[in-house]
């Protein structure tokens, strides 16, 4: 090797020189031993020469690096128990930071899968009572032809098709979109065309435009797909267009579909005749602003349009203001705050795990101090030294860092799968190199800061002094354990802050769990069927179907009760219904008696459990030549008529001149259901039998409770609906079970993960403690060992190491509750009937992280009692 | 004994380079040779001379060989390269320059 050659040859070289020299000492007539010493004198250190003149031959540097790096690692490997500690600890970091940052980067950074996403706006009616409302689509069209702000400007409404005729009814997730909707969004079709205005008036809109999926997964991606007729909804469509893959869907709030690649047909709105009616609300507004005109400017144009549209329309127009907010705001601003309060515990997180890597290579370094001190007194150059110790903490953080990636790369992916499946852009998420390399280079740093400047110190102390002083010292010194006392302090109040975050989730989840649903879910499944227009063509034939299928199903064996509504608890139905008048109130207060608006079957009811507070149910009885009647919510009563039982015998109408037939009596009075189990409180509610209803609904939920298998019973729903038509398609098979999970799915995971690193936190706090507890306990072996000796009793000496942690710790509990006090508010939002200074969860996370601190003192205190006294004595 | 920071910073590659300008020579026949020209003054340590022979090697201004010397042992002998030359005649200048200004300083104020 050449490296042995150069040493053999340096040695050489010196040897002849020491020859050299004592040769000449004989010539000038000294005696031949003193002319040798005289020789070796003023030689100086033989080893400190070599080490120069190792290190002035640059070549060697990635070879002693090597050397190094193996040295580090025989070393590590002497200390197992401190070098997998410290690399765990480096690795969970890394990995847990990087994963976490990742999803945040997916869901809330990286921009939107649109050209120049930041363009795009998304449109709203706002009023004080709405501040987001759906438009009108004459008011779109009007948008439309005066549009001065935008590049493009669509609007569109939830219209999902049943596709039959093609094996299988399926029913496809759909919306009615106006001309201009893709270009807004900057995607073309990847075969055929986009629509266009034309395909807006009556009797042209019969195209569809399919997406990848379907267009593979039905049509076997069929090259001449396009101009060919399919059936949706019972009626002849041509397909006009195929949607490249991997077109999402933005979002939307009425009847929502997810956004991702949620949608699978798209179809254009028809502006039919007989659209005359500014009064109905259901379309949703996007544009793509114009290049060069600001969201400010776009905003003050709409102002003007829409108080012009107010002259022209004043019945109802009035009292909407326009409202322009950009697309990326209203998909993540739900999301925001759960995710900033992920991202402050990941960079908690992060904290503790640097305190703590930094705690134990200085706790490490105090322990070398004296190795450190002999080497440097052996001749070993500073820089050698200081380059070891380096090699160390790099060998520690790149162990650490490949393991933070493993972890980061799997955390990533448990964490996708864990994710809600409505939570926004989940699809978007990916290991995010960039996040990795940035927390891989802070682990790095720490580790090289931390692992240098002990090195660096321990280079530049005085030698004599730290070898005097650490043959018979009793404590590390003072400074050096400052500090750590310091990151230990630090490393339990920031444990501490994330207990609380964590503590109070849990309770407010646990609130959530515990609140009365206002239904019961058990047992209960749910489907969904839509009945196309084209063959149900009046509301009767309506109602006379799910009359008949109720009916139906009711009479089969094992069913409890089988009923149909308009919508199912906590799925987000949203359908508010303005502007009713209450017999014997002043209609000049018009404008404040609102209602969500729903139908209900006979059976509906009873079937999910809702129970009856006042009056009666629905019956049969309640039909199109019975006098109109209607349930309201409890909500609704009080707020309308102070109670339940005043409520019971009220009328409404929504008739602005009333006649006798057009009065709507209150006949019963249900209990209150929350529209989303994280309100405090339930929107008021109105329910319209099924055989009276104004609407004519033609997708309707179909609840049932029976006593056979989940899938017995789904199957019973399928056959049933298809012996009544078989070109129908049964969609949405769930439980009510399950519906009620998926509501709990955002808080829980949230919950989940600040539990998670509330965890580590904990953990890398409890390490802290005892990393530093320990090694104290390690330097005073020799005065514990005294102690014992001279009669102090095991117990004493474990109350003495234990109440140094302990001590620590108070100091770190009493910042951290101080400083999650000073953080509440941050919570407040996410929480559920807790307050954010609630006094339980602060107590219990304080008595907590005492415990663990105590028992993380414990081990090293009984070590210390353990040593027997002469051993401890020796062991200098 | 003359500890190297004695010597003005950079000066002990000067008198090794111009020692060795003379003739191949062994290490201790460098710190020998300044000795004695320097009339005892100038005392180069070994712990000074074999990094700085060391490093002069590694620059390429030296070049070092394995030979017997008179006495029949053999010896680490430096010479210098061409590079070394220049090198030597580039720190001269600068010697020069720097001792002039000096001197000026001196003789002035």
């Amino acid at each position: 090797m050449r490296s042995g050659v150069l040493e053999r040859e340096l040695d050489k070289e010196l040897r002849f020189h020491l020859d050299a020299e004592t040769a000449a000492n004989l010539r000038s007539g000294l005696p031949p031993a003193e002319a040798h010493l005289a020789a070796i004198r003023r030689l100086g250190g033989v080893a400190q020469i070599q080490e120069e003149c190792r290190d002035m031959r640059r070549t060697d540097y990635f070879e002693n690096f090597v050397r190094d790096l193996r040295y580090a690692a025989r070393n590590l490997a002497r200390i197992p128990g401190f070098a997998v500690v410290i690399v765990l600890t480096l690795a969970l970091s890394i990995g847990a930071n990087s994963a976490i940052f990742s999803v945040i980067d997916g869901v809330l950074l990286r921009p939107l899968p649109y050209p120049q996403a930041d363009r795009i706006v998304r449109i709203f009616f706002s009023s004080r009572q709405y501040p987001k409302f759906a438009l009108n689509p004459l008011d779109v069209r009007d948008f439309r032809e005066r549009n001065r702000s935008f590049a493009s400007l669509a609007a569109i409404t939830r219209n999902d098709r049943q596709l039959s005729g093609e094996g299988r009814p399926e029913r496809l997730s759909g919306f009615s979109v106006t001309a201009g909707y893709f270009r807004v969004l900057g995607i073309s079709p990847a075969r055929g065309r986009d629509f266009t205005t034309g395909d807006e008036l009556p009797g042209r809109g019969k195209q569809a435009i399919l997406s990848d999926r379907v267009w593979r997964s039905r049509f076997g991606a069929d090259p001449n797909v396009v101009g060919r007729k399919i059936v949706l909804d019972a009626e002849p469509f041509t397909i006009v267009g195929v949607m490249p893959p991997g077109v999402k869907h933005p979002g939307n709030e009425y009847h929502a579909v997810t956004d991702g690649e949620t949608v699978d047909v798209w179809t254009p709105f028809t502006y039919s005749a007989d659209l005359t009616s500014r009064g109905s609300h259901y379309m949703e507004g996007i544009a793509r602003l114009k290049d060069g005109v600001t969201l400010a400017q776009a905003q003050a144009d709409m102002d003007m349009q829409v108080s012009q549209l107010g002259r022209e329309h004043p019945d109802n127009i009035k009292g909407w203001q326009p409202l322009l907010v950009p697309l990326y705001q209203e998909l993540v601003g739900p999301s925001r705050r759960l995710l900033l309060v992920l991202l402050g515990a990941v960079g908690l997180v992060l904290l503790i795990a640097c305190a703590n890597a930094a705690n134990l290579l200085l706790a490490r370094a105090t322990a070398r101090q004296r190795e450190i001190a002999v080497r440097a007194a052996l001749g070993a150059a500073r820089s050698r030294l200081v380059r070891q110790m380096l090699a160390e903490s790099l060998l520690i953080s790149l162990l650490g860092g490949c393991l933070g990636i493993g972890i980061a790369v799997e955390g990533v992916r448990v964490l996708a799968s864990l994710l809600p499946p409505d939570f926004p852009r989940a699809h978007d998420i990916h290991v995010n190199f960039a996040v990795l390399a940035f927390t891989f280079g802070i682990a790095l740093v720490t580790g090289l800061l931390f692992g240098l400047a002990p090195a660096l110190q321990a280079a530049r102390t005085d030698l004599q002094q730290t070898l005097r002083e650490s043959s018979r010292s009793s404590t590390a010194s003072g400074r050096r354990l400052w500090l750590r006392n310091a990151l230990v302090i630090g490393e339990v109040s920031l444990a501490c802050v994330l207990l609380i975050g964590a503590g109070l989730m849990l309770r407010s989840f646990v609130n959530m769990l515990r609140s009365e649903p206002g239904f019961r879910p058990q047992h209960v499944l749910t489907a969904s069927v839509a009945l196309p227009a084209a063959k149900y063509k009046t509301k009767a034939s309506l109602m006379e179907f799910y009359d008949r299928l109720n009916a139906q199903l009711k009479s089969l064996p094992g069913m409890r009760s089988a009923g149909s509504g308009s919508d199912l608890p906590w799925t987000g139905w949203d359908d508010n219904l303005g502007g009713f008048t209450i017999q014997g109130k002043d209609p000049a207060t018009n404008d404040e008696h609102n209602a969500r608006y729903h139908v209900a079957s006979e059976d509906f009811f009873q079937t999910l459990g809702i129970p009856l507070v006042r009056g009666r149910w629905f019956t049969l009885h309640d039909n199109k030549d019975a006098p109109q009647v209607i349930i309201i919510n409890r909500v609704a009563a009080r707020l309308y008529w102070g109670s339940d039982d005043a409520a019971v015998g009220g009328r409404i109408t929504f008739n602005d001149h009333p006649k006798e037939s057009d009065w709507i009596t209150v006949v019963g009075v249900v209990g209150d259901v929350k529209d989303h189990p994280n309100r405090a409180t339930a929107e008021p509610g109105i329910w319209w039998p099924l055989l009276q209803e104004p609407f004519g609904f033609p997708t309707m939920s179909v609840a049932v409770r029976g006593e056979e298998s989940a899938a017995r019973v789904a199957e019973q729903v399928r056959s049933t609906v298809s012996s009544l038509d078989p070109d129908l398609a049964v969609a949405d098979i769930r439980l009510m079970d399950e519906i009620a999970g998926a509501s709990f799915s955002t808080p829980r995971f949230a919950l989940f993960l600040v539990m998670l690193f509330a965890g580590l936190a904990v953990t890398l706090a409890a390490i802290g403690i005892y990393g530093v507890i320990s090694y104290s306990v390690s330097q005073r072996t020799h005065e514990f060992g005294l102690r014992m000796a001279l009669g102090a009793k095991p117990w004493h000496v474990v109350r003495q190491v234990m109440s140094q942690g302990v001590n620590l710790a108070f100091v770190g509990i009493a910042i951290g509750v101080a400083s999650a006090m000073a953080l509440g508010r941050v919570l407040s939002s996410l929480l559920y009937e807790v307050s954010a200074r609630d006094p339980v969860t602060f107590t219990a996370v304080a008595v907590l992280a005492l415990l663990v601190a105590a028992a993380a003192c414990y081990v090293p205190a009984r070590r210390a009692t353990a040593a027997d006294p002469m051993t401890a004595l020796r062991s200098e | 004994m003359s500890k190297p920071s004695d010597l003005i910073q950079g000066t002990l590659d000067l008198l090794i380079l111009r020692t060795l300008s003379l003739e191949p020579m062994h290490g201790w026949a460098v710190a020998r040779r300044i000795q004695q020209v320097s009339e005892e003054v100038l005392q180069v340590t070994q712990g000074a001379l074999y990094p700085a022979l060391h490093r002069l090697e590694q620059q390429g201004w030296l070049r070092a060989e394995w030979r017997d010397t008179e006495t029949g042992r053999e010896a680490k002998f430096y010479a210098l390269t061409k590079a070394g030359r220049v090198q030597l005649e580039k720190e001269l200048a600068q010697w020069e320059r720097l001792s002039h200004a000096v001197g000026l300083v001196i003789r002035t104020v």
